[in-house]
């Protein structure tokens, strides 16, 4: 087995595919000097890559524990000069963190689905070669990635569908997206026509080609766009603002949070608004902490997504 | 496309996938195509007041102000050059950074080195800038290093001239990105048959052969796609970047269309200004990518439309 | 499957469908809410606090009151937006502060008349003088909003010099013995002199001698110091002379120039930070608050609650790090005008109510109540004895522990309701002795400052930062002018060329002040700077000017 044409033979005289997993067997070669000197190469490139994104969260980590005001003074790296919880506290006493909290768990699991149910249905569609408005439908969305009609209309819009002061609009302007559609059409261009059509052949309709033969092969690329559009829900704030501000009951962990900097900044040429402001936290600490506390949930979520795109492995154990 | 016409069996046959269609393109008509009408504000005088009904109509007006205008012409300049670096750097940058991260054999150093590659992408532009500008002040660590190693006699103050501004704001694009964007290569990696692996090396392919015969080919529609669609943005090179690095000294080669829009048109409370310069940048967007999508075409491979 | 596929769908909407339906609109307009407390709501166009729904003393007030109001507070927008999207939208919080989108709310006729309410109100009423409020009149001769800030009550109380001035830190005064300086000239002198002598800190961090803040629209740090130097007030973007009535552009005077060559010399001494025009805000409140910097022009809040309490933390007072302002003019034996007496009214904004507000007058009689003197000491100093104590004399101080407790971010949205974008007194309470506000109130304000500056204040004979630079009345009925330019868009030619001007002065006076060849950089400078027109921004001011003075001939 293993042979390069193998794939399309044996796809077109049957429909089960039964790919091994067979990258492991790569490990047990004999290693070669060219290959051992890419491999340090690689490993000291990977260390260096480490080093320089890891700075950044872990500078951000030492601010979030170091008192306001001695941070003011500047020059703390990895570790913290006066160490506190208060920054922390700060933030997690927020009034309505909770909530918000409550709120954007929601949007992000409900978002994420609708999204990715969406723009799957909308990939397939155009990734269907004899479909007849496959490029029609295609141009109809890569327009709307490059033109947008400006806040104000926008606005008015959802107030006159009825989407403001509403949790749906959360979920529903942004759940088909070109770019995800994009990623997802890609990816499924890649799947050999070969099974559709020998699908087809037994009988089977569109609806269970996508469900049956293409979805169960698009797991990486549905990870990945899930990630993507989780990630664009748990951090938005600005529809909460725009959309839901007199509507406590809907507001967001991350509006709470922007709320909550922006109290603490002194953006305003004020001295009434400076004074108004002043307080034993401080911006930079404060929006540290804020952000360690966002990131944590998508640390911890991330390693379960990344089984779908780390190894090598795919098309494998597809069986029916 | 065959240019067959579409007969009756043609529909029924593909009823699912019309109803769908249908659907989504009343969809993509409320929530997309709908709010265009706003761009009639472009040829207005636009006063929330009046609103889009009833706002003076004053022609293209608005649009000869920007384009006699040499600011916003140097502001073109600006965001077109900070677009391109910008895409170039991070595109290859994270297609650079998935293959090798995919070569590295241990698989747990793999799953670390790709969990902390992305986390800066969650990081506001405020922290990431603010860390930069402490690395790149007079004391800070680069300066400390170049002296150190006799590089250079003096500190250097990178952010009084205009020469590496654009650099600084590439560098700190791909430091941001580049483990985020690299995601989806990741991704696109997976789809590769393994047995194209083992058909490579059963011909005595070496690792740069693997690489280049096998990988590449593997994700070059998902790279088509993204360098497509990337290549509509060139005029969305940002904003908040370029508002916290930037200062009088460099405001020449700093400012962005959209820091153009801030403080000529919203912060004067000019909407139609924004919008005039929202509308160019959409038909650039559109004419670069139908461009690119037919040289695309013209030499079959991936492409949007 | 399809079917499987279709419920997926169903419930998902079903589920986005119970989350848009329940839960009700925050209630407003004055609805009463279930303890007979009429709620309202409020939107400002600045950033702000927000304050915990169950904050305690917003609930003092509400029972005293009857009412509480529900504050929202600008986030990631600009004012001109957020009211913009409000103006679009039609839909009103009922109270509102609309910033610079004050007018657009105007010609929206968004906003309620208050003239007629006004009279019914007798602590509104009180809070402007008959000339005042005619000054507040818009074009079609109503008043819309009432501006909340700096009005005096009785006598003036104020012990900080919250606006701009040369700032020195106490060690150099102390090194020289504390020298009468009086010009940019001495000043410098003072600074090179000490900073030859003592060129390192305490523990060896280098000084550095003198830092300009230029970052954004902080840059006034840097541009407006001629008009202070000339001996005017603070008009902000323009000279009064109050003789001839006219405006003079203060970026075009000899003094300008004069000042600007000075700094140009001291940069190419080494005396002026070579960071100054790259470093933005933190940077330089880091640096400020390292005890480094031995003098800088600022306007104190921008770096007092900062870098002043972080040189605090760090211990440093001891060692002289504090700032004091000096009273700096150009030639020697002018008169200062650095620090102005008296309110300022800014007629540009304030806070109005909306035409969404169903219940005017009870929104009104709220705005009143707010300025009874019981609940205006709830707002400012708080519970008498949680947050304040009484002595003997009926005065009003602060422990320690309460000082700091007052200042705590999460004890602050709990406990404290400050209203803080209300209309509010300054200066002297009704009962004739304690300060409107904590911090006019001089015992509390002495018991706070460090012994470093207590004794640099007893060597010039002064008690408060404002006594370090003396008091003048307001210069005239048009001061201060800044309360027009601010309103300024580009919509006239004369807001167009304001605007250029900032940009043409954001790019071009760091380079005056780092030019090689001062003279070729200056004239550089004034070539692009006369391409913006400012004479169109002059011209306008000038009508404004007049007009103000002939209103207020009217009452003369």
């Amino acid at each position: 087995m293993d042979s390069v044409g193998m794939k399309t033979m044996s796809a077109v005289k049957t429909k089960s595919i039964t790919l091994e997993k067979t990258n492991t067997r790569r490990k047990h070669k004999k290693i070669s000097g060219p290959d051992l000197a890419f491999r340090i190469c690689n490993g000291i490139f990977m260390l260096l890559f480490v080093i320089i994104t890891l700075y950044p969260v872990l500078n951000t980590l030492a601010i979030s524990l170091n008192d306001g005001t001695d941070a003011l003074r500047g020059g703390i790296h990895l570790v913290p000069r006066v160490f506190t919880w208060k920054n922390y506290q700060t933030v997690l006493e927020k009034d309505n963190l909770i909530a918000g909290a409550i709120v954007t768990v929601a949007r992000t699991v409900i978002g994420t689905l609708l999204a990715l149910v969406t723009n799957a249905i909308l990939a397939f569609i155009v990734s269907r070669k004899n479909f007849m408005f496959a490029k029609p439908l295609s141009l109809f969305w890569v327009i709307t990635m490059y033109v947008n009609g400006g806040l104000i209309p926008t606005f008015l819009l959802f107030k006159s569908l009825g989407l403001t002061n509403s949790f749906a609009v959360y979920v529903v302007p942004g759940m088909l997206s070109a770019f995800n559609m994009l990623v997802i059409r890609t990816y499924m261009r890649g799947i050999p026509d070969s099974l559709e059509e020998s699908a087809q052949l037994d009988g089977a309709g569109y609806t269970t080609i996508f469900l049956k033969i293409i979805s169960p092969l698009c797991k990486p690329v549905y990870a990945t766009v899930a990630l993507f559009v989780a990630v664009g829900q748990w951090n938005s704030w600005f529809d909460a603002m725009l959309y839901n501000r007199m509507r406590s009951d809907l507001t967001t962990l991350q509006y709470e949070l922007m709320k909550l900097l922006s109290s603490v900044t002194n953006q305003s040429a004020s001295a009434e608004s400076m004074k108004n402001s002043t307080g034993t936290v401080t911006p930079t600490s404060v929006r540290a902490a804020a952000t360690i506390i966002t990131m944590l949930p998508i640390i911890c979520i991330y390693p379960f997504l990344q089984r779908y795109f780390v190894t090598g492995l795919t098309l494998g154990g597809v069986k029916e | 496309m065959n240019k067959k016409a579409i007969t009756m069996a043609d529909i029924k046959h593909q009823k699912v996938l019309l109803i769908w269609s249908g659907l989504i393109v009343i969809y993509g008509v409320i929530f997309h195509y709908l709010p265009l009408a706003g761009w009639l504000m472009a040829f207005q005088n636009y006063k929330p007041v009046t609103g889009l009904l009833h706002s003076q109509f004053i022609g293209l007006e608005k649009f000869q102000r920007l384009f006699s205008d040499v600011t916003f012409l140097r502001v073109i300049r600006n965001t077109l050059a900070m677009g391109v670096i910008n895409l170039a750097a991070t595109f290859i940058m994270a297609i650079v950074f998935a293959i090798l991260l995919n070569e590295v054999t241990t698989q747990g150093g793999k799953k670390v080195v790709q969990t902390i590659s992305y986390l800066p992408h969650f990081l506001s532009w405020i922290i990431v800038t603010g860390i930069l500008h402490d690395a790149l002040s007079g004391t800070g660590i680069i300066n400390e290093v170049l002296v150190h190693f006799n590089l250079i006699n003096q500190p250097i103050n990178f952010f009084a001239h205009e020469k590496y501004f654009w650099p600084i704001v590439a560098f700190a694009n791909v430091w941001k990105e580049t483990g985020w964007n690299a995601i989806i290569y990741l991704a696109a990696i997976t789809s590769i048959d393994p047995s194209l692996y083992e058909a490579a090396a059963i011909d005595g392919a070496g690792r740069w052969a693997k690489i280049k015969n096998v990988t590449l080919p593997g994700i070059k529609p998902t790279i088509m796609i993204l360098l497509l669609m990337n290549v509509g943005n060139v005029l969305n090179a940002g904003f908040e970047i370029q508002y916290l690095l930037g200062n009088g000294l460099v405001q020449n080669v700093s400012q962005t269309i959209d820091i153009y829009v801030l403080k000529w048109g919203i912060s004067q409370g000019d909407y139609s200004i924004g919008t005039a310069a929202g509308i160019f940048k959409s038909l650039v967007s559109i004419i670069l990518i139908v461009i690119f999508n037919n040289i695309a075409k013209r030499h079959g491979e991936e492409r949007l439309f | 499957m399809k079917k499987k596929m279709v419920s997926a769908l169903l419930l998902t909407s079903m589920l986005a469908g119970m989350f848009s339906g329940c839960g009700k609109t925050q209630a407003g307009g004055g609805a009463v809410n279930e303890d007979g407390i009429k709620e309202f709501t409020a939107f400002f166009a600045v950033p702000g606090s927000e304050i915990n729904d169950d904050n305690e003393i917003q609930q003092i007030i509400a029972e005293k009151t009857g009412c509480k109001v529900k504050e929202t507070w600008l986030t990631g927008q600009t004012a001109e937006e957020a009211i913009g999207t409000l103006i679009a939208g039609g839909e009103y919080p009922d109270f509102v502060e609309a910033g610079n989108g004050s007018v657009q709310m105007y010609e929206a006729g968004a906003l309620v008349a208050l003239d007629d309410y006004i009279d019914k109100y007798p602590n509104i009423k009180e809070f402007f003088t008959e000339q005042e409020w005619d000054q507040l009149r818009q074009s079609d001769g109503h008043i819309y909003w009432i501006p909340q800030f700096s009005n005096i009550y009785g006598e003036e109380r104020v012990c900080t010099h919250n606006d701009e001035a040369f700032w020195i830190q106490t060690r150099v005064l102390k090194w020289a013995n504390y020298p009468k300086i009086e010009t940019m000239d001495e000043y410098f002198d003072l600074i090179e002199a000490y900073n030859e002598a003592n060129p390192t800190m305490e523990d060896g961090t280098e000084n550095i001698p003198y830092t300009i803040l230029c970052e954004d629209w902080r840059y006034f740090c840097l541009e407006n110091a001629p008009e202070f130097l000339d001996g005017y007030p603070n008009d902000g973007s323009v000279i009064v002379d109050p003789e001839k009535k006219e405006i003079i552009d203060y970026n075009t005077t000899p003094t300008a120039k004069k000042y600007f060559q000075k700094l140009n010399e001291e940069y190419k001494k080494g005396i002026v930070d070579p960071e100054s025009f790259t470093q933005t805000y933190d940077e330089y409140i880091a640096k400020l608050s390292s005890g480094r910097v031995l003098g800088m022009i600022d306007q104190w809040w921008d770096f007092a609650y900062t870098a002043e309490d972080a040189i605090k933390t760090a211990g440093l007072e001891d060692e002289g790090c504090k700032y004091v302002p000096l009273p700096i003019t150009i030639e020697k034996g002018m008169k200062n005008q650095w620090h102005n007496s008296g309110g300022v009214l800014n007629v540009s904004s304030g806070l109005a109510i909306t035409t969404s507000c169903k219940d005017v007058e009870g929104a009104l009689q709220f705005v009143n109540d707010l300025l009874d003197q019981d609940v205006h000491n709830l707002r400012m100093w708080g519970v008498e004895g949680v947050d304040y104590n009484v002595d003997e004399n009926g005065m009003f101080y602060r422990t320690e522990e309460q000082r700091a407790r007052s200042a705590d971010t999460a004890y602050k949205a709990s406990h404290a309701c400050g209203y803080s974008y209300f209309p509010q007194w300054d200066g002297t309470s009704r009962d004739g002795k304690n300060a409107m506000k904590p911090a006019g109130q001089e015992a509390e304000f002495y018991d706070g400052l460090a012994d470093t500056v207590k004794e640099c204040f007893d060597a010039y004979g002064a008690k408060t930062y404002v006594e370090m630079l003396g008091t003048s009345p307001a210069p005239g009925p048009w001061y201060p002018m800044y309360t027009y330019s601010s309103t300024m868009t580009t919509s006239t030619p004369g807001g167009t060329a304001w605007t250029m001007m900032g940009e043409i002065k954001h790019q071009y006076l760091p380079k005056v002040v780092m030019a090689d060849d001062f003279e070729k950089g200056w004239d550089e400078y004034m070539k692009e700077y006369s391409k913006c027109k400012p004479e169109d921004f002059i011209a306008e001011m000038q009508t404004e000017l007049e007009r103000r003075i002939t209103e207020a001939a009217k009452y003369e």
